[in-house]
């Protein structure tokens, strides 16, 4: 049983609360600091048949550099596809797009700033499964403009880790976590 | 120039040349070029 409503002095066992704690929506799984100078982050054993979707969340530590972080999975190095829409903050027309065809990575999962930090949100349904990996990210948040990304990775194979790359000069600290989401 | 660094899990060391060959293929420039910049 995934929940359970309490009622007004019933007991709370040392189980029961166990369970229910434990079956919050998304779980943490691991993190990740990152280091000094790095222009690439792996992160492994981040993905695993206990969960299929997954969140990344990366927050702190600067970059040397104003930059867009890339993301991809661990042994798939092809059949990435995206779509990023994203407008200025003083246009008031619609967002442009701008496409990724089949590169070896997603770009603009992130971004970092040399005062303000890095940060990227992705969201993976199924990277763990032999299927193919889909990716959303609503952190292209730059100082003139923001949008979000939308794609694929068309191959259909397990991947039980990942690795974010700046697009230009390197990365420090800050913490990458990983959550799943509860299946039940 | 020194080669950046990349970190597998808590390991972070130099990249290596042919790491660092790679890197430059993928797009990656030292200095900041990109959109989201400014």
């Amino acid at each position: 049983m995934a929940t359970k409503t309490f009622t007004t002095g019933e007991v709370l066992t040392a189980s029961d609360t166990n369970t229910y704690l434990a079956n919050s929506g998304l779980v943490y799984i691991k993190q990740q600091t990152v280091g000094n100078g790095v222009s690439t982050v792996s992160v492994t054993d981040a993905f695993s048949s206990t969960y299929d979707n997954y969140e990344i969340i990366y927050s702190g530590g600067t970059s040397s550099v104003n930059n867009n972080f890339n993301l991809y999975l661990t042994g798939q190095s092809s059949n990435y596809y995206n779509v990023l829409l994203y407008g200025t903050y003083t246009a008031t027309g619609p967002s442009i797009a701008t496409t990724n065809n089949d590169r070896a990575f997603w770009p603009w999962v992130g971004g970092g700033f040399t005062t303000n930090g890095n940060f990227a949100r992705v969201t993976l349904l199924s990277p763990f499964e032999a299927k193919y990996t889909r990716i959303t990210s609503p952190t292209y948040q730059g100082d003139t403009n923001a949008g979000f990304m939308s794609g694929v990775n068309k191959t259909a194979s397990s991947a039980t880790g990942f690795t974010i790359t700046s697009d230009s000069g390197t990365i420090s600290g800050g913490v990458i976590f990983v959550y799943g989401y509860r299946k039940a | 120039m020194t080669r950046p660094n990349i970190q597998i899990d808590d390991e972070v060391r130099e990249m290596t040349a042919e790491e660092y060959e790679a890197l430059i293929a993928s797009g990656w420039t030292e200095e900041g070029t990109n959109d989201l910049a400014g």
